[in-house]
């Protein structure tokens, strides 16, 4: 999916009692399709689908999928390329035949290694069988937002309607604006026309979803959750500057010898304050170093097994790096000037 | 070229006040050995302390090369006690996490001397106590003799315009100790200006 795509569901009519009821509201039909796509200048096409979950039988195996009955466009609004074969086409559709294209997922658990195409399946829906041929395998695709598009089969939506679902209307349109930037406009063009369309001025018969609006969405979550963790990694800082500072005071005090030699020999304030924030500095810079190796190396291996890329923003490291070396800088200061007061005859005595 | 005029120092120990110096006043010359005895209790240690300038007389002055020191401050003192002092104590006190040759570094350190010049100067002041064969030693593998031969070093590195040492011997056998006194003697005759807390008469003499 392109983030020019909108997705213009039915809304659902309310229940009673204050629950929501899940039966969709029937206003979508094919000729709303066409008199959308006709009235939205920023829009390129809308794709009508229906949809439902079916049993797919090939001899004495079956599986599960989900059947999308849709139109030739389908295949370019969501970028979507063959494996083998051909996608639906407009005799298909005009014909309402009997003919599925097969997610790779489908098709190998259907096939496994044997050429699909021009075999035979059945289709179990709703209790009643109906005998479909493979025409194509759609390419294996990463899985998206709305689940597996592997495990999906694909139907003139004509057929789906006449034949298997018996409805005048489909599931749900999907929108393609012509280009990303007038996805908006295409929002509000939809919107607009169907509010007046429908006279639905509280837009309760349908629902609009752009990409944009999907990645907002997750973009809140994902926002949410950083700040959760960086609430976390304040708490360990703090925790963290704390044992640095306490480390810092022991070490100053079992040095205090130390610290009356070197100003017996000419050392100043200064020189005993630099020396006890270096120590500090290098420290947490160390712990920092450290911290960013296991970091990377925990992103690497959750990347490894949740088969994600890697990525690792160089703003993200040297962030972690800063905030420790200014953590050791903060804590490491009270000690050092702790140790640079320390009255040299009273430091000398220091047993 | 060393003074002290009229020095009092009165410490503070709660609502107590002790007098540990009630108006010392002496004058030594460049070139001089002397030595301060007396018992414990007397105000010896106060007394180099101050001559030390690692503590101010609540009263009176102390002037070194000419320079009245009783009003520094901290800074001021350390850059003293740095290029004017060179201190030898009973404990030793050297630093026993580094080698033999950085410990007598550390004055040079502080007086912004660059590294190689530094090693050079630290390696010809254990030459001159004997120790050359000892720099890359760390202070606990050497003998208390040769630590205080270190500290020595240590003490004269930066050509100070006198050595203060506080009962140097203290610490050591009769034996070492005198070698460790043949070293100061040797030490007056090249013109240096010693002043010595000490227990044992016969160094006095």
């Amino acid at each position: 999916m392109g983030s020019n795509v909108i997705n213009i569901l039915p809304g659902t009519s309310k229940g009673w009692g204050g629950s929501i009821s899940a039966s969709s509201v029937d206003v979508f039909t094919l000729e709303l399709a066409d008199y959308i796509e006709k009235v939205s200048p920023s829009v390129k096409r809308v794709v009508p689908i229906s949809q439902g979950s079916s049993l797919l039988i090939k001899g004495n195996f079956n599986i599960q999928a989900t059947i999308i009955g849709t139109n030739a466009d389908y295949q370019e609004v969501n970028n979507y390329n063959l494996a083998l074969g051909q996608f639906i086409n407009e005799s298909d559709l005009d014909t309402s035949r009997n003919i599925i294209v097969l997610g790779s997922e489908l098709a190998e658990e259907l096939f496994g290694n044997n050429n699909p195409l021009g075999e035979k399946i059945k289709l179990f829906y709703q209790r009643r069988d109906y005998l479909f041929t493979v025409i194509g395998v759609m390419e294996e695709k990463g899985k998206g937002l709305t689940g597996d598009l592997n495990n999906q089969a694909y139907i003139p939506i004509t057929t789906f309607m006449k034949k298997l679902s018996n409805s005048r209307f489909v599931s749900y349109y999907m929108a393609q604006a012509k280009s990303g930037k007038e996805a908006a406009a295409a929002v509000g063009e939809i919107e607009y026309f169907l509010i007046k369309y429908l006279e639905d001025e509280e837009q309760e018969k349908f629902n609009l979803f752009s990409q944009d609006q999907i990645l907002d969405t997750i973009s809140s979550v994902t926002a949410s959750l950083s700040l959760m963790l960086g609430g976390i990694a304040a708490i360990s800082l703090l925790v963290g500057g704390i044992g640095i500072m306490n480390i810092m005071l022991v070490s100053v005090t079992e040095r205090t010898r130390e610290i009356g030699i070197r100003k017996a020999l000419g050392a100043k304030n200064k020189n005993i304050m630099s020396q006890f924030l270096i120590e500090a500095l290098s420290l947490s810079g160390m712990g920092g170093l450290i911290g960013i190796f296991f970091g990377w190396l925990g992103a690497y291996a959750i990347a490894q097994a949740g088969k994600w890329p890697l990525v690792v923003s160089p703003i993200s490291v040297l962030l972690a790096f800063g905030f420790a070396v200014i953590i050791g800088l903060f804590f490491g200061l009270y000690p050092a000037m702790k140790a640079a007061k320390m009255d040299p005859v009273d430091a000398l005595r220091y047993e | 070229m060393l003074e002290v005029k009229k020095v009092k120092k009165i410490y503070q120990m709660g609502k107590v006040k002790v007098e540990a110096l009630r108006g010392v006043s002496f004058y030594i010359d460049k070139g001089e050995f002397v030595a301060i005895m007396g018992p414990s209790g007397s105000g010896k240690s106060t007394l180099m302390h101050i001559i030390g300038c690692l503590d101010q007389p609540t009263e009176g002055n102390f002037i070194i090369g000419g320079k009245d020191v009783s009003k520094l401050n901290d800074d001021r003192l350390a850059e003293i006690r740095n290029k004017r002092i060179g201190f030898v104590f009973q404990q030793f006190n050297l630093l026993s996490r580094t080698s033999i040759l950085h410990n007598v570094e550390i004055p040079l350190i502080y007086a912004g001397v660059k590294a190689k010049q530094r090693r050079e100067l630290a390696k010809q002041a254990l030459e001159s106590v004997g120790l050359a064969d000892r720099v890359k030693h760390k202070p606990n593998e050497i003998s208390g003799g040769e630590k205080q031969r270190a500290a020595i070093a240590r003490a004269l590195v930066n050509k100070p315009l006198i050595i203060l040492a506080d009962e140097p011997t203290g610490n050591l056998d009769t034996k070492t100790g005198e070698e460790i006194i043949k070293i100061f003697y040797k030490l007056h005759r090249q013109g240096n200006t010693i002043i010595m807390v000490t227990h044992e008469a016969e160094i006095a003499r």
